[in-house]
């Protein structure tokens, strides 16, 4: 699927002056999933088909990103993107959601669970962000405010496009995947929007969740690519650690975009987790085997060192 | 011939040019400026100079009135052509048609105001009295900023990778006329199936004899609008010789930027009355520009 057959999915609720993009495809259990930056909705695009076979899928673009508001004058940080999360849930109807979240994606996904915890009936983070393991450094130097003067929107798009190709991918994305991943911030507007999203990436919204995770009452699924770059899988099994019972599955052959790089392997740990019975058709994905390695524990024994 | 003159926007801008991008923006009641300022702003002296002319009038309610009323006359004239039916021939999303529908809106608000603002400019850099001779500050002022609810100002380069747009492009240039691309096609081509379906139908429409007659209506109450305005507009040739100006560049295009905004502002209203439920005449009220005494007394000082 291409990103403007993606966006063409596309709906859109206003939230006062504000308003969301979103995709909502397919029947049963809400699956709400929950990109990262600098991406949007389309990241996910690989699984919708799959996933909308069994659940009723929900992915909206976070504020400032994709297709939703990138005007200014709101807050962007990963505790107003929760507040955001639950008042669209609210105008959709959506009681509770099993919540899928990527990269910063992830940590709206904890703040929700933290936060609201009746949004939440299951809980899937890959590799998200998450303690002090981030913003990245790619990410801080873009969320400088000087970039927006400093920087052409062509610019910007070079120098997204080269780093997600360097350190994103384990294999060769689908040929239009990354151009995609960056297409809402070819704008000049766009970047500007993107800027602020980077400015707004701070350390200690997930820091001050450490104290709240072990006490999460929410089944959880840790989803890591092992080789990501961006963000270590140690990050991963601290988590899986801090939150009770959470199964931490490994992914070999996957940097930071798991669900790109092993997508099958992503989604048949999905679906077990979502307790789908038998092995769904896995439409649109490659059907080749996949070399992957998948450690399920329930605690976490540090390794030596 | 001479060559096309650069754009500078307020990324790119400095000092005094800065200045006046970011105070016309803001003025103007926009998310961003169009091409014209953008032209202008490639004039240093002349921009700060214009803008020190025009700016006490941007901000007034007559100002705003006028650009209604060259609205409203663009709307008039539109529906007499009945349906353009652009909106309907496209496959477009529920969030596509959303953001289409900001822009266009948008767009339908800025083009009016850019029509009365370069009637005055050109005007005055013609030798004609523009404006009255209020005293400062005597006219009512409208609230400055862009309108919650205005979608950003978003736009494609004019030199896109894709080959069909960029033919589209060269099309609409070749129609509309120099100096360069109209910013209202650039962002109508991020859904370039809209903008293809929409130029389709506008290019024959504007070779008809009621569009050009329609366009001259334009002009002429635009003219005799922005004559009228509060204050006087102190601008002429002379002065861009005395800024040391390319007084010849910048007659020519902002004669061509006039000559071919009526044009712009009825495809605009076409547009805008091609789709359910958007505002025709007044998109964006403006309030009343209400601040303290103090601060006003400090402006008149």
């Amino acid at each position: 699927m291409n990103w403007r057959d993606y966006q063409r999915k596309q709906r859109v609720v206003e939230l006062g002056n504000r308003f969301i993009s979103y995709v909502d495809e397919g029947q049963g259990e809400p699956v709400v999933l929950l990109h990262g930056i600098p991406t949007w909705g389309y990241l996910w695009s690989g699984l919708l088909p799959a996933l909308a076979l069994t659940h009723r899928v929900l992915i909206p673009d976070l504020l400032g990103f994709g297709y939703s508001d990138k005007r200014e004058g709101f807050e962007r940080s990963i505790t107003r993107q929760a507040e955001a999360m639950d008042a669209w849930m609210d105008r959709l109807e959506v009681e509770d959601a099993v919540v899928v979240g990527h990269d910063i994606g992830g940590g709206v996904a904890q703040h929700l669970a933290v936060r609201f915890p009746r949004r939440v009936s299951k809980l899937c983070l890959m590799n998200s962000v998450c303690f002090d393991a981030w913003p990245v450094e790619l990410m801080v130097q873009l969320g400088h405010p000087g970039v927006v003067r400093k920087l052409s929107a062509q610019m910007v798009q070079r120098m997204l496009k080269a780093g997600l190709r360097r350190a994103g991918f384990e294999s060769a994305p689908p040929e239009g995947l990354v151009e995609g991943l960056v297409e809402p911030y070819a704008t000049e507007a766009g970047k500007t929007s993107l800027v602020r999203d980077a400015a707004a990436l701070d350390t200690n919204q997930t820091q001050e969740l450490v104290p709240r995770l072990r006490h999460l009452a929410v089944p959880t699924c840790i989803l890591w690519g092992v080789e990501d770059l961006f963000l270590p899988v140690r990050y991963g099994e601290r988590l899986a650690w801090e939150i009770p019972g959470a199964r931490l599955a490994r992914v070999e052959g996957a940097k930071h975009f798991l669900m790109w790089d092993q997508p099958h392997a992503v989604m048949t740990e999905l679906f077990e987790f979502l307790g789908v019975e038998g092995r769904p058709e896995l439409a649109g994905l490659e059907a080749a085997e996949v070399s992957r390695e998948v450690i399920t524990y329930e605690s976490y024994t540090p390794g030596p060192g | 011939m001479a060559g096309k003159p650069k754009q500078v926007s307020e990324r790119e801008a400095s000092g005094g040019v800065e200045r006046v991008l970011y105070e016309m923006r803001q003025t103007l009641r926009v998310t961003g400026l169009d091409v014209a300022a953008r032209t202008w702003a490639g004039f240093e002296r002349f921009v700060v100079a214009m803008w020190e002319a025009m700016g006490p009038n941007a901000e007034t309610r007559a100002f705003e009135s006028a650009a209604d009323e060259v609205r409203a006359e663009a709307v008039e004239a539109v529906v007499r052509l009945g349906r353009l039916g652009a909106w309907d021939a496209v496959d477009l999303g529920e969030s596509q048609r959303y953001h289409l529908k900001g822009a266009l809106e948008l767009h339908h608000y800025l083009q009016p105001k850019m029509l009365v603002f370069i009637s005055a400019v050109k005007q005055a850099l013609w030798g004609q009295p523009v404006g009255r001779l209020q005293p400062m500050g005597s006219a009512e002022r409208i609230e400055r900023g862009a309108p919650a609810r205005m979608m950003e100002l978003e736009w494609v380069s004019e030199r896109p990778d894709d080959a069909r747009l960029r033919s589209l492009f060269k099309d609409i240039l070749k129609t509309v006329g120099p100096p360069s691309l109209p910013g209202d096609f650039r962002a109508l081509a991020l859904w370039p199936e809209y903008l293809e379906a929409a130029w389709e139908r506008l290019k024959p429409a504007m070779a008809r004899e009621e569009w050009k007659r329609a366009c001259v209506g334009l002009l002429n109450t635009s003219r005799r609008l922005s004559l009228d305005l509060p204050y006087e507009v102190a601008l002429s040739r002379e002065r861009l010789e005395v800024l040391h100006e390319k007084v010849d560049t910048l007659l020519r295009v902002t004669e061509q930027f006039e000559r071919r905004q009526p044009s712009l502002v009825l495809g605009m209203a076409w547009l805008v009355c091609d789709v359910p439920e958007l505002e025709r005449r007044v998109p964006f009220p403006a309030e009343a520009r209400l601040v303290p005494d103090y601060v006003v007394a400090e402006e008149l000082r």
